[in-house]
């Protein structure tokens, strides 16, 4: 083969010639900005040449400061970009800045003016309508939280009095924000006042003998406990179980007070030992620094209207909008007896998740630098908080048994359980689900033996409380996983979950059936080399690898219903064909013709020629056709579907092609849309059953040619067959669902209507079940199982209907939730349509519990 | 040619953003009068470039991995442009360039159909770009291609001209892009330098490979690893 002379021009992209960097001539300022902020930006990360760091560093920064504002601007933009991206860096800077400061106080003065006036800034931005968000915006009050931490850690160079006026200032704004909305929680004033109090151990983290700070430290404590009332609120609504909680639910506001004066406590033990000391380091302190001017905060009239944090200032600070509570994975006495996560009811335990959920969220755009970050938080943190990095159960077991007073907590669980919380975090997430699996697929191959087995422990928590858990973070769990197995040759241990199946697998609505089926399903929908998913399985799990939406024996039905005293061999359906071009039907060859028709170029085509041909079946086969309707719509619908089946594009294609001839033909049907959209969806998902989630998509493409509606392709999903509703636990008809629901939600001019019949339907189900389980006052819980037990039909059967009503319930709340906005217009009709339809007690007051809460979100 | 902000270094982050132009774009960009205005596009154009992709993979799969950051409204599936078959490229369409940014960021370098896809931005697809440019009518870097790749068609040149030629290939065969070893030439802080690396770079080994005295082998699968013991399934 020979190369065209500059084949680049000619690239696909991908450019295999070395490279030869060019020799860049920088101006020298540049030159050394471009040497020496790389080293700030990585400090701490190796704790032996971190004395030396120090040293040479401020050296530098003593020298160069002052001579010229390109270095100046660079150093505090790299400064503030670590304060606020990666704070576990934060003493190493204060710490640098404080040697600066020793040798040039102008710098010293210079960096504490500045992050002084950004603290002003970030708190005016506050409630400012413009204030401008990115992914990576944190928000304006988590870098108050941020900046002012930094400030703090300056203590042993700024006057007591004036950073303690800052606090004193802050904690007076969140008691007022608080009394003013009355019995309400105030979003914003547990925000300030959990962030406040955070920030407080580290004004000793450089001064731990100052009586001074001691006294005023302990004055404004005592302000802080005896003024600000914490509310208690629980809203069901945004638990992540249903029912038998693995754990109980810490709120950090409940918990923040005690954990820092704990830490402050003796002395200030657990202080001493959770931070380094870095004072030998410090050098001589010159006079105490004073803040320019004094610190302006909002209004409170102008600031209540942002303090439901609710109009997206920032992805760390929308956190608050429901209480913060701590997400937990990794509970005690699992793998031994004692924790491998630091409680969030100590200080520490409650700093560590914060500091991860900093960094996770403001450096979303660099997931490489996240994933390292987070598994060595511990560098920056007194040796010996943590055990060795790595350090498997097993080990950790014998470690504890021989020595049981070494530490336990084990870093990789304490990240992974943060960005755990941070996918499951309800009732909305902060990224895109992408950004945080790819993080921990990431974070996985960057050490997969000591990850994947802590990976593994989530798994199975999540799995052994598939029961229990939210309905919507099944599927977050399901996408999860299934992103995780995809990127790890779909390898997983399905003997562990064996037994489940041998039990429950006649279920249709047992959750653990559900999962594994729809996890497997995803799984091949992920690969296009489907032995890698089918060798990953264990015998037991084989059956679950036929994708059928319904089965083989509905599917014939649904297809033999469309006739009348002519019967096919149902060994003749194929997936992904069309069956009517077999030739066991009549009329074979005219769709061989309208297939010839949807092929032809638009100006070739006249719906006359169309019409003809389905005149031509109907004069030859109307005595076989009783509907003949419903036939036509299947035919048509299904021979689209087949021309376009090589691809989504080629499917939307033919659909949009093909739109106005099908508005004239189903035109000239005299039925009312909703029957005939049942129709067309029905042809499409039926054509599609070896893949619903093709059907799903291409039912979007006809609703996007206004074809069908959102509402037709809703009653479509909730339709039971045989008693089994898919739209319940079928996870492409569940995405389907929610992809419509949020689709219209997004639309300026959303359709209540659709909400609306949503929920009522879903409440039928829940009420067809009641009956039929015959409990009609009784709560009606789903006992816990034993695997190992031989259930008969009847017992099984009556589980199923429990699960089912369970799965129902589960959706309601997950669409109450998701669409807050949406059913809180509705909820004064809800609110006595239930009371008329609803006649089992603890449905009614489920809903009702659920109607009050979702004014609370 | 100077690609005015994107070629200004910044200060305001505390690592790199990946949610920028390749070097690849920026290099050819350099080349073409029309390069930044095209940068520019590129950065609103809500449109990707998604690379070394199998040629197995379908349009779904696209679909179901790249619907996780954003609402797709269209792929455009690459093509041999003789034989109008998949030639491992592709380009996807979100509705806004929030989601096509997202999708670099977050999706670049994952795993589909066991390969690491390559992910770039791209100023908006027009026709005629669905098709390979390859003299053969598949990608060019194929073209270029010496080792056998199962899932893109296996041997791209031909039997003969691998034997005997290896030293003309060989030029031509990926290289790993340089890894940071940034130069420190400021006098202040110059000599502890390679030492500071060193240590760091311990570090992050103790830190990764942890406990494990063994070097992981390249194809090891982390899921079955045998550290946890079944007894410790929690909650049973």
């Amino acid at each position: 083969m020979i190369l065209s002379k500059d084949y680049e021009e000619e690239d696909g992209y991908r450019d295999f010639r070395p490279r030869y960097p060019k020799r860049q001539r920088l101006p020298p300022v540049v030159q050394l900005c471009k040497d020496m902020l790389p080293d700030i930006r990585t400090i701490g990360e190796s704790v032996k040449a971190f004395e030396e760091d120090i040293k040479f560093l401020s050296e530098a920064i003593i020298n160069e400061f002052g001579n010229d504002e390109y270095f100046n601007s660079a150093l505090l933009s790299t400064f503030n970009a670590l304060i606020l991206e990666q704070p576990h860096k934060q003493p190493a800077i204060a710490l640098l800045t404080m040697v600066v400061n020793s040798g040039n106080e102008v710098a010293g003065k210079t960096i504490v003016n500045q992050f002084y006036e950004k603290l002003q800034k970030w708190i005016s931005a506050s409630a400012d309508d413009d204030f401008e968000v990115t992914s990576n915006e944190t928000g304006p009050w988590n870098k108050v939280k941020l900046t002012l931490r930094f400030l703090s850690l300056l203590s042993p160079i700024i006057s007591v009095e004036e950073i303690i006026g800052v606090y004193r200032k802050l904690f007076e704004l969140a008691v007022e924000l608080n009394k003013a909305s009355g019995e309400k929680r105030n979003p914003l004033s547990e925000a300030i006042y959990t962030n406040t109090l955070l920030d407080i151990p580290y004004l000793f983290f450089f001064n731990r003998e100052s009586e001074e700070l001691k006294l005023k430290v302990q004055d404004l404590m005592l302000y802080v406990e005896s003024n600000y009332f914490v509310k208690k609120v629980d809203l069901s609504l945004t638990r992540e179980y249903n029912k038998n909680l693995p754990y109980a639910p810490v709120q950090w506001v409940q918990v923040v007070l005690t954990n820092v004066k704990n830490c402050l406590a003796n002395d200030m033990k657990e202080l001493k030992n959770l931070f380094p000391d870095y004072q030998h380091m410090l050098g001589s302190l010159p006079a105490e620094l004073q803040f320019n001017d004094p610190l302006v905060l909002p209004e409170l009239e102008k600031l209540l209207p942002f303090s439901g944090l609710d109009k997206g200032l920032g992805s760390v600070d929308s956190m608050w909008k429901t209480p913060r509570t701590a997400f937990q994975v990794y509970l005690p006495n699992v793998v031994g007896a004692f924790s491998t996560v630091v409680p969030v009811t100590s200080y520490a335990g409650m700093l560590f998740d914060d500091i991860i959920v900093d960094i996770v969220e403001s450096l979303e755009f660099n997931r490489h630098e996240v994933a390292r970050q987070v598994v060595t938080l511990d560098l920056y943190f007194k040796p010996g908080i943590f055990t060795e990095p790595g350090l498997s159960v097993a080990q950790l077991l014998a470690q504890h048994e021989e020595t049981p007073e070494l530490s336990t907590y084990k870093i990789e669980d304490l990240a992974i359980e943060n960005i755990l919380g941070l996918i499951f975090k309800l009732p909305t997430v902060t990224q895109s689900f992408a950004y945080f699996y790819t993080l921990l697929v990431e974070i996985c191959q960057n050490s997969p033996k000591a990850i994947a087995p802590v990976f593994g422990r989530a798994f199975r928590l999540f799995y052994n409380n598939l029961d229990n858990m939210d309905h919507e973070l099944k599927m977050r769990y399901l996408d999860w996983f299934s992103i995780q197995m995809s990127n790890f040759n779909f390898s997983w241990k399905w003997n562990e979950w064996e037994q489940d199946s041998i039990a429950f697998s006649k279920s249709f609505y047992n959750p653990r059936i559900t999962f594994a089926k729809n996890l497997i399903r995803k799984e091949l929908r992920l690969t296009s080399n489907r032995p890698d998913v089918e060798d990953s399985l264990t015998v037991e799990f084989k059956q679950y690898l036929d994708a059928s939406y319904i089965t083989k024996n509905q599917l014939t039905a649904y297809y033999q219903s469309l006739f009348e005293g002519f019967e096919f061999d149902p060994e003749i359906i194929k997936d992904n064909d069309l069956l009517f071009k077999n030739e066991a039907f009549p009329f074979h060859d005219k769709v061989q013709l309208i297939l010839d028709y949807f092929h032809k170029q638009q100006l070739e085509k006249n719906v006359s020629e169309l019409e003809s041909l389905l005149e031509d079946i109907r004069t030859t086969c109307s005595a076989q056709i009783p509907d003949f309707d419903r036939f036509t719509v299947t035919l048509l619908i299904q021979a689209l579907v087949y021309s376009g089946n090589r691809s989504l594009s080629h499917a939307n294609k033919y659909i949009s092609d093909a739109k106005n001839d099908l508005v004239m033909i189903l035109g000239k049907i005299a039925l009312s849309d909703v029957v005939k959209e049942q129709w067309i969806i029905e042809a499409v998902i039926r054509y599609w059953n070896c893949n619903s989630q093709n059907g799903f998509l291409i039912v979007d493409s006809f609703k996007h040619s206004e074809l069908v509606t959102a509402k037709s392709i809703l009653a479509f999903s909730f339709s039971d067959l045989n008693g089994q509703n898919l739209g319940l636990v079928e996870a492409t008809s569940i995405e389907s669902t929610f992809r419509t629901l949020t689709q219209l939600a997004l639309q300026q001019t959303s359709d209540i209507s659709v909400f609306e019949f949503v929920f009522e339907r879903l409440v039928t189900i829940a009420n067809e079940t009641i009956s039929q389980l015959g409990m009609p006052d009784e709560e009606i819980v789903a006992p816990l199982v034993d695997n190992e037990s031989m259930l008969d039909d009847d017992e099984l059967s009556r589980l199923d209907l429990m699960w089912k009503y369970e799965s129902t319930m589960g959706f309601i709340k997950s669409i109450l939730r998701k669409y807050s906005d949406e059913y809180s217009i509705l909820l004064d009709k809800f609110k006595s349509d239930v009371d008329q339809s609803v006649s089992h007690e603890p449905t009614r007051a489920q809903l009702n519990q659920w109607f009050q809460e979702i004014c609370e979100l | 040619m100077s690609l005015a902000e994107f070629d200004e270094l910044r200060w305001d982050h505390s690592c790199d953003r990946l949610d920028v132009p390749s070097n690849y774009l920026k290099r050819k960009a350099r080349k073409t009068p029309s390069g930044l205005e095209e940068l520019r596009k590129s950065m609103v154009s809500a449109t990707i470039y998604v690379g070394n992709l199998s040629f197995y993979t379908s349009e779904e799969q696209l679909y179901e991995l790249f619907n996780k950051c954003g609402t797709i409204e269209r792929i455009i599936m690459g093509l041999d442009r003789f034989k109008f078959t998949p030639c491992g490229f592709c380009f996807i369409i979100y509705q806004t360039p929030q989601e096509a940014l997202a999708a670099l960021k977050y999706l670049s370098k994952t795993k589909l159909d066991d390969r690491e896809i390559t992910i770039d931005l791209d100023p908006g697809f027009e026709e005629g770009r669905q098709f390979g440019r390859g003299k053969n009518g598949g990608q060019v870097s194929d073209e270029l291609r010496f080792e056998y790749d199962a899932s893109r068609g296996g041997f791209y040149v031909p039997l003969e001209n691998r034997i005997g030629t290896v030293n003309n290939f060989g030029a031509r065969r990926i290289r790993e892009p340089n890894k940071g070893h940034y130069h420190h030439v400021h006098h202040h802080h110059h000599h502890h330098h390679h030492q500071h690396h060193q240590q760091h770079q311990q570090h992050q080994q103790q830190h990764q490979t942890a406990a494990v005295a063994v070097a992981v082998p390249a194809k090891v699968n982390p899921m079955e690893v045998e550290e946890e013991l079944d007894s410790y399934i929690p909650g049973q």
